[in-house]
């Protein structure tokens, strides 16, 4: 072999001569990172020159050869190709995951994997200088390639944001990556109510309201939290309501009662944070049930429901008379009131001549009429 | 004397052209079967000699049709595309069948007149004109017709010997093999078998004086005498048969056709399902059923003996379901695959030659003179009109049958879909049409997407569509409880089909989707809404497909146009000759046995008289009775059924006239309350059954309650009404329902939300989206996970939340494992659960584990719809272990979280309560999701609830639903250890979550009840929003 050198940077022109000691046919097996090969040489006098191809000659790492002549091995050799060092480098670099929480503990992780030209990682302690952005802060950290790659692990801060990332290698930027820092866990809140009077009318709406709701680090939790209202009635009944928060803030609403009530609000997000207690009382709008008989007593007229300043009650107000015979049920109606009225028609198809009793519940109040004549 | 040309046959061909050929362009693509036949087409146009085709049913192959007809169609498609190629060989159809049926005419009668005659009448038979018009069933057009031009040959050779009428016959035969299966082996007992009596009757004939002195002995004789021409050419035909279209029968015989069979109107009782009735057999027989007694008549004489006995079995198989006799003589399972209406079609085809001989006799024959001399000219003409306006009439009617009767849904502009199939990779998954009707592979044949379904349904392959009788899954709302569960295991595991992408044509399958968890992606140009589902994996490059050895894609490529070729060939001499009569042809010996027409059987004039006037009375008497049917008014339950059909038609002046007219309520108020209904009842319901009880009742009043039965593509509801009726003028009228006069506080309101907005791929490439542009799966926690054993059914119940800070979408699967941990089954969860999550919010679920029903084919389905119906897997160890596999993905719609409950009141076996909608969104179907807990607040069982009525913006809705009895129920494991989020194990995702902050406070939201079973229950809501804006 008469090149003495044996170590090549990639992409450079690679030949390999060997000089012979009788004429004969060589060739040169030769085995890299790209596969195994044959070439066959140029003869300049006694010397064999093998050119290697392009595709051999910029693969990095170790390249095994062999002269071979009619069968056997002549001589055994090999040389190092290293990453190519006068191109630009360049730059691949992945970040994920692309969020994560505030608070420290959570954190993403950027990999630079920098190459030469040819793909081919380029040297082992390569430094890489990583900055990254966040709030008024920017830092700037190096680190070094090995074994193809750099990696840096970024923890989040204790604020929510935004972390702008970027990495450089041989004055090689890379484009800049966005990790979103959502808020951490919610703590707990307070809670209040508005509504436009206390009475319980059956139709205006109370609006329900957190107060900003924090994570552990004071940030302001993300918009659409679900925050649920759970309202416990007289009735120990439960209720439900619930509301997306925006700015930290969660809004939800509910019709008020339409009878006199009391409801213990408290809010919660599940598994996480929960509100204090508030309680709302609901007067009722009206103490008084007129109902009138006509027609032979074979319409039943209620009304006029008045609210709580005698104005009529507005429409839909659910009356229900329950008619019953010799304490059996015959049928229960149900009327929505128009202009605070209400009145139901007994055919007499349908109720033969006799006494019967109506019970009418309406707004919360019961008026009980018994033994009827029809 | 050098033969004329028969001018009727060139009328024929002539009105034929032009008639069919005005109408062809405006029915043939809305037929039942064109666009299969094109689809296929396509497939040969592209992949000649390929016969997996991978667009339909996860890959079939498409050597289960011959190829003939579609490849011609392909063929010609090179030259001006699909359609061209399509339209090119119907035309051909109809000239082959014009001229196929002169020609058989000629054989039938030996007269060119008649035959002729035979040839117009062929251009007006109703029943080629539905097969065409609207079945498009060329391939079955075609075969026949070739069979026709067949069976003089074959009668030529019989009688002569000749081998170029052997080879004749057969290189006709071989076309028809390749064309259409089912007709040549049917052909040869129907046709060709009388047509061998025929032409044996004809042989013993010239020995004797008259068919009159043909004895049984002479044509037993004459039959030994011929058996070796016979037997020749059935042993001939029978190789045809079986190598032309050898790679079919390899195929039959592989995947024997072992699906549940599908219901066809021809199987139906025709007198029961007048329907059917009318579109297999009024239709087809058309103006033949009035000339029946003189068919019969000149079928049963001698000559003609055995193509009468072959007319009278094919006129009895036609009669479907009617009687019992066409499934005797069938067996079940043939009677159960074949079409029957292909018997009508021959036996009507059967009689044209001798409607002909009816025409010519009636028009200038002896039965005109007989008429004339008998009731006077005027009677003829008056009858002749008769005739000729039933035939118009008829024809015009089948034509245009598809604008009596819409067959099909309206005309698709498929080329949006093509687009965004094109677009971004999209055909990378597979798709499933739905309501596109037969349009789906006109669809299919333009795109190389795949989708699920198909529409030739025996090539189906999956288990799951061919162990039901679901035709296909695009129209499955048609084929009630087993399509609509057909179609619900598609979409709730479907990733296991790569099914991305729904395009859906009828917003009856909108709920389904919704609660299935799949989303609206956006509607297209042509008004199709595109709707899709998160987490689908795409399909890999290279899918699985059954080949088969080269010699038979060889032969299936090579044979039948070859057969074409062959044809060509052997008969373009004779071809040329006819068409321009250069030389004079030799005289057929079948022309030698034409009948002069002298005498018309008066007894036939008057049988047919009578046969006429009963005909007429059927169908005043038909008419009548649907009169009755529909006097609506009559009795308190007609008035009812009718205002409830009024109702389900959507017909709301219909139903507005059924109220009393002296309940001061107008048209426009009653129109209003219905528009402003909405709802699964309102919008997406089909009424089912209605049973109405009186309750109370005298002679002008009557108080009923009515409880109906609706199908919606969720579940059955049963729904009871009660109504007050009056009797006016005799007739019953319906006391209007009062209306929720509730009024919404606010006139104008403002409600602030939170909106999300995924841009997907940020830059517009075609290439791999940018790692960066892609998001973090949402992470959700699994806060308990139970292997529930109930009712002899396993299902995992549990909970989850999601714990991010972005909305989820969210897919959970659950396997069972036996204590070897080979795995049972496997499921999807479906209706029971929140698909979609915002920040923070937690959902119940329940997985219960689906079979495949009626996995068995002796197994009965149920007789009535039952969308709710419930086939378990059929787990014969017990599970002692589970895997929960759930995903998240981000989804910015469908997270409409205004719905409060607003009162809830228990009693003991049911709960009442009140919605109301505070939000800017009217929620179209509501959903009560229920969770039970023990006494130790542990979640042991889900339910959930379907609101029939929606809920419009600032409105109250009331529910009640009764509280099961679960004492029964039995957790069999209480663990989260082998669930997954995204992959990873939930136990590390929770370490993950900052445990410092969490607070315990899940269980403060629980009513506590007195349940069977249960201590305590919990009611969450998923609203769908029909139409967001």
């Amino acid at each position: 072999m008469t090149t003495s050198q044996s170590v090549f940077e990639a992409g450079e022109h690679i030949t390999l001569a060997f000089e012979l000691s009788t004429p004969t046919t060589v060739s040169l097996v030769c085995h890299s990172a790209y596969g195994t090969t044959i070439v066959t040489p140029n003869y300049d006098l006694a010397d064999a020159l093998f050119t290697l191809p392009e595709n051999t000659s910029t693969k990095k790492g170790i390249l095994d050869f062999k002269l071979i002549s009619k069968g056997t091995s002549l001589y055994n050799g090999s040389i190092n190709i290293i990453a190519n060092t006068k191109n630009k480098t360049s730059l691949e670099s992945y970040i994920g995951p692309p969020s994560i929480s505030a608070g420290t503990h959570d954190y993403t992780m950027l990999v630079v994997v920098p190459t030469d030209s040819y793909d081919n990682p380029i040297a082992n302690n390569t430094p890489v200088s990583i900055k990254h952005q966040f709030l008024d802060d920017q830092k700037e950290a190096s680190i070094k390639t090995n074994d193809l790659m750099a990696w840096k692990t970024i923890h989040s801060d204790k604020k929510s944001g935004r972390i702008l990332v970027s990495s450089t290698v041989n004055a090689v930027s890379s484009k800049e990556f966005a990790v979103e820092v959502f808020p951490s866990q919610p703590t707990n809140f307070t809670i209040d109510y508005h509504r436009k009077h206390t009475y319980a009318d059956g139709n205006q709406i109370t609006t329900f309201t957190t107060s900003v709701i924090k994570d552990t680090y004071g940030n302001t939790i993300s918009d659409g939290t679900l925050v649920d209202f759970t309202i416990k009635n007289q009735n120990n009944s439960l209720l439900k309501t619930q509301g997306m928060s925006i700015n930290g803030v969660a809004t939800a609403f509910m019709l008020h009662p339409d009878h006199e009530e009391i409801w213990n609000v408290s809010a919660h997000i599940n598994g996480m944070a929960t509100s204090n207690t508030i309680t709302i009382n609901y007067k009722a709008v009206t103490e008084k049930l007129p109902v009138h008989f006509s027609n032979a007593n074979r319409r039943i007229s209620i009304g006029p429901l008045q609210s709580f300043m005698e104005q009529l009650i507005p429409d839909g107000a659910i009356v229900k008379l329950t008619i019953t015979k010799n304490e059996q049920i015959l049928e229960t109606k149900l009327k929505t009131t128009a202009n605070g009225m209400v009145s139901f028609d007994l055919e007499k198809g349908f109720y033969p001549p006799g006494t019967y009793s109506f019970i009418i519940e309406a707004l919360g109040l019961t008026s009980i009429h018994s033994n009827i004549k029809l | 004397m050098p033969i004329k040309t028969n001018k009727y046959l060139i009328s024929a061909l002539i009105l034929g052209i032009t008639l069919h050929g005005v109408s062809l362009f405006f029915t043939l693509e809305t037929t039942y079967d064109a666009l299969i036949h094109l689809c296929f087409a396509e497939h040969y146009a592209s992949h000649w000699f390929e016969p997996w085709n991978y667009k339909w049913y996860t890959g079939f192959t498409v050597t289960g049709y011959p190829p003939l007809v579609h490849q011609s169609i392909a063929l010609f498609s090179l030259i001006g595309g699909l359609k061209f190629g399509l339209f090119t060989v119907a035309f051909i159809a109809i000239l082959l069948f014009i001229t196929g049926v002169y020609r058989f005419s000629l054989l039938f009668t030996g007269d060119r007149k008649v035959a002729g005659y035979a040839a117009i009448a062929a251009v007006f038979s109703s029943s080629f004109v539905e097969t065409l018009h609207v079945f498009g069933q060329l391939p079955s057009i075609i075969g026949i017709s070739v069979l026709m031009h067949c069976l003089p040959e074959i009668y030529l050779w019989i009688t002569t010997k000749q081998y170029k009428h052997l080879l004749a016959a057969l290189s006709l035969l071989a076309v028809t093999i390749t064309s259409h299966h089912v007709t040549p082996i049917f052909g040869m007992v129907f046709f060709i078998f009388p047509l061998l009596g025929m032409a044996l009757m004809d042989i013993c004939r010239k020995n004797v004086n008259s068919y009159k002195e043909v004895s049984f002995s002479l044509f037993l004789n004459t039959f030994f005498k011929r058996f070796k021409a016979i037997l020749l050419f059935g042993i001939s035909a029978l190789a045809l048969i079986i190598c032309c279209i050898l790679p079919y029968w390899i195929n039959t015989k592989n995947n024997p056709i072992t699906q549940v069979p599908i219901p066809h109107g021809s199987r139906d009782n025709f007198i029961e399902v007048t329907s059917s009735g009318l579109v297999f057999f009024i239709i087809p027989w058309g103006i033949l059923l009035i000339v029946l007694p003189y068919l019969f008549y000149r079928f049963y004489s001698k000559r003609y003996l055995f193509f009468g006995l072959s007319f009278s079995f094919l006129t009895l198989l036609g009669t479907g379901g009617t009687t019992p006799i066409p499934k005797l003589m069938l067996g079940e399972n043939a009677f159960n695959i074949l079409t029957l209406d292909r018997f009508t079609l021959w036996a009507s085809i059967m009689a044209l030659p001798l409607f002909g001989e009816f025409l010519f006799r009636f028009i200038e024959g002896d039965l005109k003179e007989a008429l004339q001399r008998k009731f006077g000219s005027v009677f003829h003409r008056l009858l002749g009109g008769f005739l000729v306006s039933g035939i118009i009439g008829l024809f015009i009617f089948s034509v245009n049958l598809s604008y009596f009767k819409p067959s099909q849904p309206q005309k698709i502009d498929i080329l949006p879909i093509l687009n965004f199939l094109n677009q971004d990779q999209h055909d990378h998954w597979r798709f499933l049409p739905l309501g596109f009707g037969d349009q789906m592979a006109w669809l299919s044949a333009q795109t190389n997407a795949m989708t699920v379904d198909g529409n030739y349904h025996s090539a189906r392959r999956l288990p799951e569509l061919t162990t039901r009788a679901v035709e296909r899954l695009e129209n499955s709302k048609f084929r009630g409880i087993e399509g609509l569960g057909s179609l619900q295991q598609f979409l709730s595991v479907p990733e296991k089909y790569h099914l991305k992408y729904v395009f859906s044509n009828d917003k009856f399958y909108d709920p389904i989707l919704y609660f299935c968890g799949w989303q609206r992606l956006r509607q297209l140009e042509n008004g199709i809404m595109v709707w899709e589902k998160l987490n689908i994996k795409p399909l890999a490059s290279i899918l699985p497909k059954d080949d088969i050895p080269l010699f038979q894609k060889l032969l299936w490529g090579i044979v039948p146009v070859s057969t074409l070729i062959i044809v060509f060939l052997l008969h373009f001499k004779r071809l040329w000759n006819r068409v321009l009569k250069i030389n004079p042809l030799p005289k057929a010996n079948y022309l030698n046995y034409s009948i002069s027409y002298i005498k018309f059987n008066p007894q036939i004039i008057s049988f047919s008289l009578g046969w006429i006037m009963l005909c007429i009375f059927f169908l005043g008497l038909g008419s009548y009775k649907f009169h009755l049917a529909n006097a609506t008014q009559i009795s308190p339950q007609n008035v009812i059924a009718a205002y409830y059909d009024a109702l389900d038609f959507k017909e709301f002046e219909r139903a507005y006239s059924y109220l009393n007219p002296k309940s001061h309520k107008t048209k426009d108020q009653y129109m209003l309350e219905i528009a402003v209904n909405d709802g699964l009842l309102s919008s997406y319901a089909k009424l089912d059954a209605i049973k109405t009880k009186l309750i109370s009742q005298n002679d002008s009043m009557v108080k009923v309650s009515v409880n109906t039965f609706w199908i919606t593509p969720l579940e059955r509801i049963e729904k009871e009404y009660h109504h007050e009726l009056y009797k006016l003028n005799n007739k019953w009228f319906i006391t209007p329902s009062d209306y929720d006069l509730d009024l919404p506080p606010d006139q104008l309101f403002s409600v602030n939300t939170t909106k999300f907005y995924n841009h997907g791929r940020r830059r517009i490439t075609s290439e791999q989206t940018h790692h960066e542009d892609v998001l973090k799966q949402p992470v959700l926690e699994v806060l308990s996970s139970k292997l529930i054993q109930f009712n002899n059914q396993y299902s995992i119940i549990g909970q989850l939340q999601n714990v991010d800070d972005v909305p989820a979408d969210v897919v959970v699967n659950a396997s069972l494992y036996n204590h070897s941990n080979n795995k049972l089954a496997s499921y999807n969860v479906m209706h029971q659960m929140k698909h979609k999550l915002l920040p923070k919010e937690v959902t119940s679920f329940r997985i219960n584990f689906e079979g495949i029903a009626w996995n068995k084919n002796t197994d009965k389905g149920p007789k009535t719809f039952n969308p709710n119906e419930f086939t378990p897997a059929l787990i014969t160890e017990t599970p002692v272990n589970f895997d929960l596999q759930c995903a998240g993905n981000v989804t910015n719609v469908d997270l409409y979280k205004s719905v409060v409950l607003q009162d809830v009141t228990i009693t003991d076996h049911s709960i009442n309560g009140i919605l109301f909608n505070a939000g800017l969104q009217e929620v179209t179907i509501p959903q009560l999701l229920v969770s039970y807990y023990n006494e130790s607040k542990q979640l042991i069982w889900v339910t959930h609830h379907f609101l029939p009525e929606g809920i419009r913006q600032q409105r109250k809705q009331f529910f009640s639903f009764k509280t099961p009895n679960i004492t029964g129920l039995n957790v069999l494991k209480n663990t989260t250890e082998n669930t997954f989020v995204n992959g990873l194990p939930n136990k590390a995702l929770t370490e993950k979550i900052d445990i410092g902050t969490k607070y315990k406070s899940q269980k403060q939201d629980l009513i506590p009840v007195k349940g069977k079973g249960f201590s305590y229950l919990k009611i969450a809501l998923n609203n769908y929003v029909g139409a967001p804006n």
